[in-house]
């Protein structure tokens, strides 16, 4: 379990509250889901992820660094949505999204990072079940892939205010037909 | 004479590989996690009428270790074709009582252990002549197919495991090797269940000719027992 400590300046606004959970532990995603039982969810973000340690190479994969990696990012947004589906069904927006990324596209891979790409493939095909499944309770579902987000110190990739800001019209222009898809940044359609 | 590896292979597909490539001469390393028990009964007749030609090994492929022993033991074996046909079908709950251990395991079993017999076995590929590396994906596995429903571990299992023969495709190539992922169709075995509109030999016969006719062309390809391309 993190503590959120370091986003604690965020919560000074009074509208952002800080929770503590582990999306690996799954009790602490029930327990969580139980203390906002009630709370209207207009917009379930998955951001948690990790990407593994280096080397991801062949022949230095670590295995069970690799399922630390699936856990947190497939497992993860699966157990989210279980947990949290009331919550988002009785909101307005009722939008689950998952972050992704352009490594997970098969069809667009530049290989290597094995653990890491085959969690992104992985969580796309966990996102479009979804989609499949909650459509019914009019749950949309969209997995985003938030562009070559650089550190500050990098040149040439882009910030992650700019990534969070074309992520967030994105999910703004959402609309139940795009459920099960793989977007980019820009709003274009990512091959799976 | 050419020489193939086959992992789960004391049933089902697995199995019926050993018979078809028994029976076109070939070499068979077959591989099962439990060769002395009933499960395996089947397999060691076929190698026992083999002529010595089909070779059982212990093999479970969640068990790292014992597929580098394998490896090892191996070592001046070349493999004309590798086929990672282990795979197990999930959990298969409805939406909201995912069995998350269960969930692992497919992962690991599906996705992880195909990467570490490739990694374990790539040496072995390339002193051969064909040089095929095969994992037995599904088609269920088609992220743009997928209509949800059931099996999301088994589903999202083969998505993963046909990233990983992508990434493969592209570093074995300069080593010669093709990489394929396949889908066998709907078979009737334990997994496929009586309903299966394929029988086990026709499957079978269908993905070794894609094997066959394989080129560096086709390497990281996703293929339909049928021959047509699936996609991701």
């Amino acid at each position: 379990m993190v503590a959120p400590g370091g986003a604690v300046a965020l919560a000074a606004a009074g509208r952002v509250t800080l929770h503590a959970f582990d999306v690996a532990e799954h009790r602490t995603v029930d327990r969580l889901a139980r203390e906002l039982a009630g709370e209207p969810i207009d917009i379930l973000l998955n951001a948690a992820g990790l990407a593994g340690h280096e080397p991801q190479a062949f022949g230095l994969v670590d295995y069970s660094d690799w399922l630390a990696v699936l856990q947190v990012n497939v497992m993860g947004p699966l157990k989210m949505a279980e947990s949290f589906v009331d919550h988002v069904e009785a909101s307005e927006r009722r939008t689950i999204a998952i972050l992704s990324s352009r490594m997970g596209s098969i069809h667009e891979t530049p290989g290597g990072y094995y653990p890491y790409s085959s969690s992104k493939a992985a969580v796309n095909m966990v996102g479009r079940s979804l989609a499949a499944d909650l459509d019914a309770r009019d749950i949309t579902v969209v997995m985003l892939n938030p562009g070559p987000v650089a550190a500050a110190t990098d040149r040439g990739g882009l910030s992650a205010t700019a990534s969070v800001a074309q992520l967030r019209a994105v999910i703004e222009r959402l609309t139940p037909a795009d459920s099960g898809s793989f977007l980019n940044y820009d709003g274009s359609a990512c091959p799976w | 004479m050419e020489t193939v590896l086959i992992t789960g292979a004391n049933r089902g597909l697995g199995l019926e590989f050993v018979r078809q490539y028994n029976a076109a001469g070939w070499r068979v390393f077959a591989c099962c996690r439990e060769p002395t028990g009933a499960a395996a009964r089947d397999l060691n007749m076929l190698a026992g009428t083999s002529g010595r030609r089909v070779t059982v090994h212990r093999l479970d492929v969640a068990n790292h270790a014992q597929v580098d022993q394998l490896a090892l033991s191996l070592k001046r074996e070349a493999i004309d074709v590798l086929i990672n046909n282990a795979g197990v079908q999930g959990p298969n709950e409805d939406f909201g009582k995912t069995d998350y251990k269960r969930f692992a395991q497919t992962l690991a079993i599906n996705v992880l252990a195909p990467m570490k017999v490739a990694e374990a076995f790539a040496g072995h590929l390339a002193a051969s002549r064909r040089k095929v590396l095969a994992t037995i994906s599904s088609r269920m596995g088609s992220i743009g197919l997928t209509t949800g429903d059931t099996a999301i571990a088994y589903r999202t299992s083969k998505a993963a495991a046909n990233m990983v023969a992508k990434n493969l495709a592209g570093l074995l190539g300069p080593l010669g090797i093709t990489v394929l992922a396949l889908s066998p169709g709907w078979v009737k075995t334990d997994m496929g269940g009586a309903n299966a509109p394929l029988d086990v030999p026709t499957s079978v016969a269908a993905v070794r000719a894609i094997v066959a006719r394989a080129t560096a062309a086709e390497s990281g390809k996703f293929f339909h027992y049928d021959g047509t391309d699936l996609p991701w």
